[in-house]
């Protein structure tokens, strides 16, 4: 056998090359690379033993867990490594620090994290214990899966049955980017590839406004997280159905941050907000693909003009969206991608990133909305899982990424946001502008 | 026209371990039909039934079941 491919688990998929190239970006901003991290705040300390051999059951049943990416000719894929690594990280609060500290230093010592992309563990899952709070925090890069597949892959992990958890996966399961992309003929595809191109380049005709003065090199990952009360939450669900309906509560939450960064930097120069978002081509409530990157990209833009008057906001990002999906621009981006990944990384990265017309920085911030979360109410080994957040590197510019989620009922908003470039001052200001926005406080 | 809808709904949409026991009268958004599988569904039968369905009517009483769906689209189809 080729000793070039004998250890080589899998290839990556078009969508999981898209997460790699800006892996790429972030780490050229002198940040650590597309990590994705996701919370569990626990009632108490778990049963650990219990959520190890979980762990250890994962990682056997998906070993691309345990792979290293490499890149082999102008390809990436993840390769078998001599040695395992350990997937399973316990910490607890020393002595000397309290419960708060302890959790916020060590959230932010994972989050910025510098690794090379091949040492790297694909996904780590770090147990943070003290005399009172207690934390399951879940950290991967990118390529490895999608929000959608970690929150799979959380639920795996609060599954008590075998049986059950033997229903995710399975784990050959194929790339569905793959699998939409197949459905077309070649010359259907390059139909795609040129509506695709026009849609991007209709984008670029207006220069996009940053949220933030990017003069200063970027340092580090900070956060914040916003957790709103039951009956915040509700308020909000229901002004988004009056103001963009049924079909966008996605939408209600871009149209009320844009609003917000006009309104926190009206001066900043630029005639547009854009921001890509992205939709999930798995089914609702499908148990697989747990591994890899199963989505694909839209974008929302508001001309500035527009911005100012939140009726005429929310009625554009509606049609907008509406005639991107009549127009199947969404799928649009799948041959993109596609012949993206052929790219070198750099070359794929500045595609992705820079407007055609201006050669700036396409995205005014990052969006990602997970949507209700539904994780078994007892399923995880030994404690409630009390609330939870997620959180993400970006890029910088436009160093700001949008993520939002709801669980018991309670909608929580991640801000984050790279410093010096950003500040927490600077971010408290944006969320209390965002909350009225949200409540519909703010006319 | 409901086997129609229930084949892309399930095919595209949502993920119904036994989609043959989930009846017409089951709750779409309950089972995992979300806005943007709205938003999807509308394309499709507007595109399937040569209508347009009008956004002030995208409802959870016109989008909850099938059977919902099918007096929805049969409204616009007569009207």
């Amino acid at each position: 056998m080729n000793t070039q491919t004998a250890d080589i688990l899998g290839a990556l998929n078009p969508a999981d090359s898209f997460t790699l190239a800006m892996d790429e970006e972030i780490r050229k901003d002198g940040l650590p690379g597309s990590y994705g991290c996701f919370a569990l705040e626990l009632s108490n300390t778990p049963d650990i033993n219990v959520l190890q051999e979980r762990i250890g059951e994962f990682s056997q049943r998906f070993p691309v867990a345990m792979a290293s990416l490499q890149q082999r000719g102008r390809r990436f894929y993840w390769c078998k490594r001599k040695t395992s690594p350990q997937l399973f990280l316990q910490h607890h609060c020393p002595a000397d620090q309290t419960d708060s500290e302890f959790q916020q230093i060590k959230i932010d010592q994972i989050i910025n994290h510098k690794q090379t992309r091949e040492t790297i563990t694909p996904i780590e899952f770090h147990l943070l214990t003290g005399p009172v709070k207690n934390t399951f925090f879940t950290r991967w890069i990118h390529p490895f899966c999608d929000a959608p597949g970690i929150s799979l892959i959380l639920n795996y992990l609060c599954t008590e049955g075998m049986e059950q958890r033997q229903k995710f996966g399975p784990p050959a399961a194929e790339s569905l980017v793959n699998v939409q992309l197949r459905k077309y003929r070649w010359w259907q595809k390059i139909g795609l590839l040129l509506k695709g191109k026009r849609y991007i380049s209709e984008l670029d005709s207006q220069e996009s406004i940053q949220p933030f003065n990017t003069d200063q090199a970027p340092q580090r990952l900070n956060y914040t997280i916003k957790r709103l009360s039951k009956v915040q939450t509700e308020q909000v669900i229901k002004q988004a159905r009056k103001c963009v309906g049924l079909t966008g509560i996605s939408l209600y939450y871009i149209a009320c941050l844009i609003r917000a960064l006009d309104k926190l930097n009206p001066e900043n120069q630029g005639e547009a907000y854009c921001t890509p978002y992205a939709f999930n081509l798995r089914k609702q409530r499908a148990l697989s693909p747990m591994t890899g990157n199963h989505v694909c990209a839209l974008f929302a833009q508001a001309p500035r003009r527009i911005v100012k008057n939140r009726k005429k906001l929310f009625a554009h990002l509606k049609q907008q969206n509406a005639d991107a999906i009549r127009q199947q621009l969404d799928y649009a981006f799948l041959p993109l991608m596609w012949a993206g990944s052929w790219l070198p990384l750099a070359k794929y990265g500045e595609t992705l990133r820079m407007s055609y017309g201006s050669g700036k920085e396409r995205s005014s911030f990052w969006f990602s909305d997970i949507g209700r979360l539904d994780f078994p109410t007892y399923g995880f080994p030994g404690a409630e899982i009390n609330a939870v957040f997620n959180v993400c590197q970006v890029s910088a510019p436009p160093a700001l990424a949008f993520l939002s989620c709801i669980y018991q009922n309670q909608l929580t908003l991640s801000y984050n946001f790279v410093e010096p470039i950003s500040n927490l001052l600077q971010i408290e200001t944006l969320h209390q502008l965002v909350i009225s926005e949200l409540l519909g406080d703010s006319s | 026209m409901k086997q129609k809808l229930r084949n892309f709904i399930f095919q595209e949409l949502v993920f119904v371990a036994n989609p043959e026991l989930f009846s017409d009268d089951d709750h779409l958004l309950e089972a995992g039909l979300d806005s943007m599988g709205i938003m999807r569904l509308i394309m499709f039968i507007e595109d399937e039934y040569g209508i347009t369905l009008p956004d002030t009517e995208i409802a959870p009483d016109n989008v909850q079941s099938f059977n919902a769906l099918e007096k929805w689209i049969l409204r616009h189809q007569k009207g």
